[in-house]
């Protein structure tokens, strides 16, 4: 093994003076910079530690968004259903009452008809099957909400109820349930992005994480440049995080 | 290069049994976290279960209830018929109403059972208290009655928020295991002070696990 020799080769025995031997060189101190490198390593730790809070939150808020859209969906079904059947219900009533009330008013004026023709018998019967018209139309009335809710009940004799007002109060629960799981369904989506986006914000400060690595295990030099390489990522990736949690 | 001082190699052996042990507490801190959000994603699964079951029973009672309602104004219609012809002096239409009440008008009364046939559902217009109907036919569910969404939708709400502390916890009991992998790593100089660092942050981070353990624990009631 040689040993390397700083400075001229001494020459036939004599030794020259220490006084005119070259200085020697300083070693470079492989350590240099290992300190700014932890401390780079320490902010990331710091960043990765909040990204990943903040992921988690955003991971939470979509979980809650999604079950809370899919619950409305749920009732704004069940919502639809007890709807329909209602509406059939109030409809059918409706529809009888029309009914009755045509078949009075045709009944009686048959028994005008046959009155004036001198079927007396015939105006009577006539009569009598328009009286029972009427009295189930009466009868029909009482169970109908076009009749017995002042919302939608006919304002004079001649008029007819209000079914624009039914069917936009009878469709108002569901659509509010509607609205409700849509704005869930948006806000689902909306921190299920974020969370995404988080995950790939970690990617990069991962990517950080072994630049800064790889730095401390190379030369000074090179060390700067890599921690130059990671410092440059970490901006991206915080100014990421920043346009995430901004928006 | 110069030897390792006795002193330096049980500092050594010291950072290194520190380390199994924080990494073993994170490992356990991180699988307590992912237990929590996992208990939040049930008790969500199970209020929506909850939500389908009472919608679906709550769907199937209003059928019923209008299925009812309908043939009881089918009879009330038809009764008011008869009582017409019954008024008249027409001896047909009364031969043909006393038929009708004797044979017709038992046969749907009967299909509206009991919102029809039960005095208590009878108002004093003729009406038929459909409210009170409905209360007894989900009355008659008490099981499918008793599930409240909300409850399970709660709990979910409480291992959401227990998940995101302990998550802190966790990036705590992590940062603390990087900083005692630096005391191994780095130079004799800061070794001390980074091991310290270390030790005080893996503290706080326990303490603080276990405080939101107890916090969350006697919030949600003795649940786990």
């Amino acid at each position: 093994m040689s040993e390397t020799v700083v400075g001229p080769q001494p020459s036939s025995g004599t030794t020259p003076p220490l006084a005119t031997l070259p200085p020697a060189k300083a070693r470079p101190n492989p350590d240099r910079w290992k300190g700014l490198v932890i401390i780079l390593i320490m902010i990331n730790t710091i960043l990765v530690a909040i990204i990943a809070g903040l992921q988690t939150d955003a991971n939470i808020r979509a979980n809650t968004a999604n079950s809370d859209s899919q619950y409305y969906a749920v009732l704004a079904s069940g919502e639809l259903q007890r709807q329909g059947l209602q509406g059939n219900y109030d409809m059918t009533t409706y529809s009888r009452i029309l009914d009755n009330i045509q078949r009075s008013l045709v009944m009686q004026f048959t028994a005008l008809q046959q009155e004036q023709n001198g079927d007396k018998a015939g105006a009577a019967l006539s009569t009598l099957q328009g009286q029972v018209a009427q009295a189930q139309a009466d009868t029909a009335k009482k169970f109908s909400i076009f009749y017995q809710d002042p919302r939608y009940a006919p304002k004079g004799a001649d008029d007819v109820p209000n079914l624009q007002s039914y069917v936009i109060d009878s469709t108002a629960q569901a659509n509010a349930l509607v609205a409700k799981q849509n704005a869930a369904s948006d806000t689902y989506k909306k921190w299920s992005g974020k969370s995404d986006s988080y995950v790939a914000v970690l990617t990069i400060l991962a990517i950080t994480f072994f630049l800064f690595g790889i730095a401390q295990s190379v030369n000074p030099r090179l060390r700067l440049l890599f921690a130059g390489f990671g410092i440059t990522v970490m901006v991206l990736g915080v100014g990421w995080g920043l346009v995430i949690l901004i928006g | 290069m110069s030897e390792e001082t006795p002193r330096e190699h049980r500092l050594d052996l010291v950072i290194a049994f520190l380390i199994a042990i924080v990494s073993l507490t994170t490992a356990l801190a991180a699988w307590r976290t992912n237990a929590v959000g996992s208990a939040a994603g049930d008790a969500t699964r199970q209020g929506l279960i909850d939500a389908v079951k009472k919608q679906a029973a709550a769907n199937e009672d209003w059928r019923k209830l209008y299925e009812e309602a309908a043939y009881a104004q089918s009879y009330a219609v038809t009764l008011a018929g008869v009582e017409a012809m019954e008024a008249s002096r027409d001896t047909t239409a009364a031969a043909q109403a006393a038929n009708m009440r004797q044979y017709l008008l038992p046969s749907i009364i009967k299909l509206s059972d009991p919102l029809g046939t039960d005095p208590k559902y009878q108002l004093k217009d003729g009406t038929y208290d459909l409210a009170m109907r409905f209360a007894d036919i989900e009355a008659e569910s008490p099981d499918l009655m008793k599930l409240d969404p909300q409850v399970s939708f709660a709990l979910a709400g409480w291992y959401n928020s227990e998940q995101r502390w302990l998550m802190l916890g966790t990036v705590l009991l992590a940062i603390s295991l990087l900083w005692l992998a630096l005391s191994e790593l780095g130079g004799s100089r800061m070794r001390l002070g980074t091991l310290g660092i270390g030790v005080i942050i893996y503290l706080f981070g326990l303490a603080w696990f276990f405080f939101i353990e107890a916090l969350f624990f006697f919030l949600r009631g003795g649940a786990l």
